[in-house]
């Protein structure tokens, strides 16, 4: 098992340091943001992931709730920690691009709307998780907000576009279906994509199975 | 068994109105912090005339924060005065739920009619659609009522309860504050687009159907 997870982590350091390489010898700059563009490979995968694990978050409450095993409570903590640092990256790097490109930091962007409330719904998971201190009420309490505060992200998805004008470049996947985007780019992207998940699911299994190990 | 809900609702929702209007404090409490808010809003204005999508936000944040202080009440004054036990021994889950939650939504709906007119007078905002700012209101309040239920029985127990409803209430009510800022904020220009409400009032019931199934798994603890 501690062997897995050595290989895994020796495939992540090899996909990060070809990555590291990749993005900044091979991807040609793109038209209109430059250099620029080379943010992206960051702040897209770390977006992906932070999305992916508030939905393993809300899976594994889920999961919970139907079979109230510690594991499944466990691995909806730790997947909500780990997501809220994602987002804080995401927020971050979407900030500094925004700021390079736009002018301004922030300004109530469609997407930037969207990550803030992810951001607030974490941040609001881990409020409730730090003020009940009997285990088992906590697990279940988290549980029960997690799943709740999930409803809120596909209205937001709808709604916020609506409600705010967007500067964002349009989506690798597009309204029309079709995918805009040079031929290296979208492999190093997709290489990122896949880099990013590899790195938070190596997190998620090594805290998960330390905080038990220490819960024991 | 519908009649026996039924009735196990309305008792709930009885008892609830029965000890609120004895203790007057969880509403007279939410009335004074909304009046005080604004009070303060419009003494600080000096008179400027804001913009009807500044004056609808205004108007949603004070809202929202001022019944928020009610809307949290529902199992913390039941665990302050130790009858939650009782309650969890002769109420079924939904009955407790929707008799709290009803009531609530009844109670913050009332006090939004007199916070209403007050910000307007004050404000000095004219309203064109009274019916659709009526209907946007009652929307409002009912997901509020209901989220604040779920949420507050969720907090029972909780060691830091002061600011912690706004906190895990403002994610879970933002698809509902949105729009009615909006649709608010065309109230007071005239220039309305109804489907925000449709998105409203879907929301609302698949809040009641979510609060419906969840509290059950917080009503019965092993």
């Amino acid at each position: 098992m501690k062997s897995c997870e050595k290989g895994l982590w020796a495939l992540i350091l090899l996909l990060t340091a070809g990555l590291l390489y990749a993005v900044f010898f091979l991807v040609p700059p793109a038209e209109g943001l430059g250099n620029l563009v080379r943010i992206a490979f960051f702040h897209i995968p770390v977006a992906w992931v932070a999305v992916l694990a508030f939905l393993v978050s809300a899976w594994y409450a889920l999961r919970y709730l139907r079979r109230p095993a510690e594991r499944f409570d466990a691995i909806s903590a730790v997947s909500a920690r780990l997501g809220i640092i994602f987002v804080v990256f995401a927020t971050l790097s979407g900030a500094v691009f925004s700021k390079l490109t736009w002018g301004a930091y922030w300004n109530w962007d469609p997407r930037q709307t969207t990550i803030f409330v992810l951001l607030l719904i974490y941040a609001a998971y881990l409020t409730l998780r730090s003020v009940i201190a009997d285990e088992r009420r906590r697990a279940r309490v988290s549980a029960i907000y997690a799943l709740f505060s999930f409803l809120t992200v596909p209205f937001l998805v709808f709604i916020i576009p609506r409600f705010y004008f967007s500067l964002h470049p349009a989506p690798v996947l597009n309204g029309s279906g079709s995918i805009d985007m040079d031929p290296v780019m979208l492999r190093v992207l997709l290489a990122s994509l896949l880099d990013m998940t590899l790195i938070y699911i190596a997190l998620l299994c090594h805290r998960v199975k330390s905080e038990r190990g220490a819960s024991s | 068994m519908h009649a026996s809900l039924y009735r196990a609702v309305e008792a709930v929702f009885r008892k609830e109105a029965r000890i609120s209007l004895r203790s007057r404090s969880s509403w007279l409490v939410v009335l004074m912090f909304a009046l005080t808010t604004l009070s303060c809003v419009s003494l600080l204005m000096q008179g400027d005339v804001l913009s009807p999508r500044l004056a609808a936000a205004m108007l949603w944040v004070i809202l929202f924060f001022s019944l928020l202080s009610g809307a949290g009440r529902g199992f913390a004054d039941e665990e302050q005065a130790g009858t939650l036990m009782a309650l969890s021994v002769y109420g079924s889950s939904q009955a407790v739920l929707f008799g709290k939650g009803l009531f609530m939504a009844v109670l913050l709906f009332a006090l939004s009619l007199l916070i209403v007119p007050v910000y307007l007078v004050l404000m000095d905002v004219a309203v064109f659609a009274w019916g659709l700012l009526l209907l946007t209101l009652l929307s409002g309040t009912y997901g509020m009522a209901m989220a604040g239920t779920l949420l507050s029985a969720l907090m029972a127990g909780a060691r830091a309860q002061n600011g912690l409803l706004s906190i895990l209430m403002l994610p879970v009510l933002l698809p509902i504050l949105l729009p009615a800022i909006v649709l608010t904020a065309g109230c007071f220009t005239g220039d309305v687009n109804g489907s925000y409400l449709v998105g409203m009032f879907l929301y609302d019931a698949i809040m009641t159907i979510a609060a419906s199934l969840l509290f059950d798994f917080l009503w019965y603890e092993d």
